[in-house]
């Protein structure tokens, strides 16, 4: 089948017959083309085959010859798929989970201690604090908690109402959120000072905030106290809360409401008027030290000789407990507990902890200890229990389902991208520890706390989310479709069981929980690169973009 | 010169009007314009996907699919060009995603063209062997090809696709799609003259 070997220039080929068919030839050569083919018997011969065999092409494709199903030319009607069924299920398990394990029983243990307050967040931080000055960052938080909210919203209400009527109104809704928290009062600042004295006598009549290496307030400060610097120590009068970062607390005065410390150490000698609340390596309250709500603890060493109004509440290594407690006492130590002879706790005692506490004779307790031993043992086989696994499964669920219905093409594409595991592994590993560093570095210059604890808190969300972008690529092998948004959904649900099932055996936090959390994570900073530089992509999802 | 600018559906102006009116409709989010948009159109989807695809539940599924997909992002659809152009375009992203994602046949890997040179065809035998080949014959040697050369081939004849929205559509450079459809006819003869399923290895200069 060759042309004509005496002629191979004279012809055209195949490729330029076929390009002039279909309009593809620029007008000179067209015109050059069937100028020829009008004197060469040959190449019209060639010319007519091919249109015939398009024509053929299009003929046999388009012909019906079988009907189209009945499945699809039935009424369009509102499917409600299993896996929709299943979602709410898991749905309120998880969110049932979240309550029963997570949030209420910390509600439990603030009120037991004498935290009275009605929302978790405001109380943890600022509670009952006319307090202003954290105004910019807390305020970003609540921008943005109300923003997703909104988008949540917003993806929840589209499908029942109108586009423009649903914007609308997610749009009033936000307006009015953002506008509640009202303006926000100044407090007197001070930054970049390596030190910072309020002297005896003088008085800040408002919230101060003060960013230094040593702090110390001799005067009165008629309102809050924020510091953030290495040493901090008051020995005048707060009237307000005090709120400090660093690595030392001195309290020798008077703070009329609470305290919350970070840090290393926290020592205190005066009186607080509300409640203790204390993330410290080492907390010593002596026996001059008065607090008039309750105290809660998360730390090393802790003791305490002074008077605490109500309640105590502490998950620590060691604690000596030498004064008086007017409240309930609820204690997780995982090196023991010493109780000594001038100790008076009026309510009762829970302890949990690895042996049996030391009580001296001559401690005042109203009645006798609830103690609890727990060794310390591997937890991944007491987390075992199948409810629990399974109220887990349902919040990593939920999750997902966030997930998907806020970005459904950033979910796929993770799940895409994890299909290179290599590669979503190794970056996976390498952007986690780069990331860590990099926040820890953030938060240890002060001026990036802010900036330090959301990369923390992003990197945990992002962790924590990566196994559900695993699940969802398991859900994409063994289902092998996924543009159905139920397939998606059942097949992240089938993938979570299967990451589950895994987890429960030996030792699988170190082979199977830590890589799967790097390869998710890396397959989602593939994702992000990709969409941040689409160019490099583009050649293997152009296919899949619409 | 073919027939070009016919979609399967083929329609004249007042139909197109009457599309247009029911396309803004459902675009309101009108289940009733949606469903008479979906009859319209689903048996056309149907085929196209029955041709890209190898088996019927596929392309059962696989129209179900695009259809859904369709009707959420019904609000990017930009009215000012002809719907069925855009309509195919998402049928095909999604039968091309879906046949890569199976990696049905190696070629799918592979991502450049071909160009070892075609034999030139002798008009007279190729003349012969299309007027001996029933529609039958056709799709199920069409049936053989390698996907790609088989969903170009469906782009270009039933969906009457631009070489542009082809050469997007399966990641071909514009420039390659007259040479993968070329190859893809290649194979076709091979295919019809009863050369059986080794498609790739059509049209070698021996």
């Amino acid at each position: 089948m060759n042309a004509n070997p005496n002629q191979p220039n004279s012809h055209f080929d195949e490729m330029a017959c076929l390009h002039y068919l279909e309009g593809q030839l620029d007008r000179k050569r067209a015109l050059e083309l069937s100028a020829h083919a009008e004197q060469c018997g040959e190449c019209r011969a060639l010319l007519a085959a091919l249109e015939r065999e398009s024509r053929l092409l299009t003929r046999s494709m388009r012909e019906e010859d079988e009907p189209v199903p009945a499945r699809l030319l039935a009424p369009v009607r509102e499917r409600m798929p299993w896996a929709w069924i299943i979602s709410f299920g898991m749905a309120a398990a998880g969110a049932y989970w979240l309550w029963t394990a997570i949030i209420d029983p910390w509600r439990a243990q603030l009120n037991e201690a004498g935290f009275g307050g009605t929302n978790l967040v405001t109380m943890l931080f600022f509670q009952g604090a006319q307090w202003k000055g954290w105004g910019s960052m807390w305020t970003l938080v609540q921008v943005l908690a109300v923003i997703s909210m909104c988008v949540v919203g917003y993806f929840l209400a589209r499908r029942g109402l109108r586009r423009m009527n649903t914007i609308a109104l997610v749009m009033g809704a936000l307006m009015a959120a953002l506008l509640l928290p009202g303006g926000a009062n100044a407090a007197e600042v001070h930054k970049n000072e390596p030190s910072y004295t309020l002297r005896s006598g003088d008085t800040v009549k408002n919230d101060l905030i003060v960013f230094g290496n040593s702090i110390r307030i001799d005067g009165t400060v008629d309102g809050d106290l924020i510091a953030f610097g290495n040493n901090v120590t008051v020995n005048g009068h707060i009237m307000g809360d005090v709120i400090s970062c660093g690595s030392m607390l001195l309290i020798n005065g008077i703070v009329d409401g609470s305290v919350r410390f970070g840090g290393s150490m926290v020592t205190l000698h005066g009186k607080i008027g509300k409640n203790l609340m204390v993330g410290a390596g080492t907390v010593t309250a002596d026996s001059t030290s008065e607090i008039g709500w309750g105290v809660m603890i998360g730390g090393g060493e802790v003791t305490l000789d002074g008077r605490i109004g109500r309640d105590l509440l502490t998950g620590v290594g060691r604690l000596q407990l030498n004064g008086f407690v007017g409240g309930n006492v609820k204690i997780q130590a995982s090196e023991g507990l010493d109780i000594g002879a001038s100790a008076d706790v009026q309510g009762k005692i829970e302890y949990t902890g690895p042996k049996q506490p030391d009580v001296a004779t001559g401690a005042k307790l109203s009645r006798p200890i609830d103690v609890k031993i727990v060794e310390r043992s591997s937890k991944y086989a007491s987390s075992g229990s199948i409810w629990h696994m399974f109220l887990q499964w349902g919040a990593a669920f939920i999750f997902g389902l966030v997930f998907l219905g806020l970005a459904p093409e950033v979910f796929s594409e993770c799940a895409r991208n994890a299909g290179r595991y290599g590669i979503s592994i190794g970056i996976g590993f390498l952007f986690w520890v780069g990331i860590l560093v990099a926040s820890f570095v953030a938060c240890i210059t002060v001026v990036g706390l802010g900036v330090g604890l959301s990369a923390f808190l992003l990197l945990g969300i992002a962790t924590y989310g990566a196994k559900i972008v695993i699940a969802a690529w398991i859900g994409r092998m063994a289902l092998r479709q996924s543009a159905n948004t139920g397939a998606v959904i059942g097949g992240m649900a089938l993938g979570l069981v299967v990451e589950f099932a895994i987890r429960a055996l030996p030792y699988a936090f170190w082979w199977f929980a830590i890589p799967v959390a790097a390869w998710g994570f890396g397959a989602f900073c593939l994702t992000i690169y990709g969409r941040m530089r689409p160019g490099i992509l583009a050649a293997t999802s152009s296919a899949a973009a619409i | 010169m073919m027939e070009a600018g016919k979609r399967p559906e083929g329609m004249n102006e007042s139909d197109q009007q009457r599309l247009a009116d029911c396309i803004a409709r459902a675009r309101t989010g009108s289940l009733e314009a949606w469903g008479d948009l979906y009859r319209k159109f689903a048996g056309p989807i149907f085929r196209f996907c029955r041709r890209a695809l190898p088996t019927r539940e596929d392309a059962e599924d696989a129209t179900t699919e695009i259809f859904m997909k369709v009707r959420e992002k019904l609000g990017q659809y930009d009215s000012s060009r002809p719907f069925q152009a855009w309509l195919y375009k998402v049928s095909a992203n999604h039968c091309w995603d879906l046949l890569r994602r199976r990696r049905i046949r190696q070629d799918l890997e592979t991502q450049d063209v071909d160009e070892t040179p075609l034999e030139h065809p002798d008009a007279n035998q190729l003349d012969r062997l299309l007027e001996e080949s029933s529609s039958k014959n056709v799709r199920g040697a069409l049936a053989k090809l390698p996907a790609r050369s088989r969903m170009a081939l469906v782009l270009r004849y039933y969906s009457d696709m631009s070489y542009d929205e082809i050469g997007e559509s399966l990641g071909v450079r514009r420039n390659f799609v007259g040479v993968v459809l070329l190859r893809a006819r290649h194979q076709l003869r091979e295919a019809l003259a009863g050369h059986g399923s080794r498609g790739m290895a059509a049209g070698r200069t021996p």
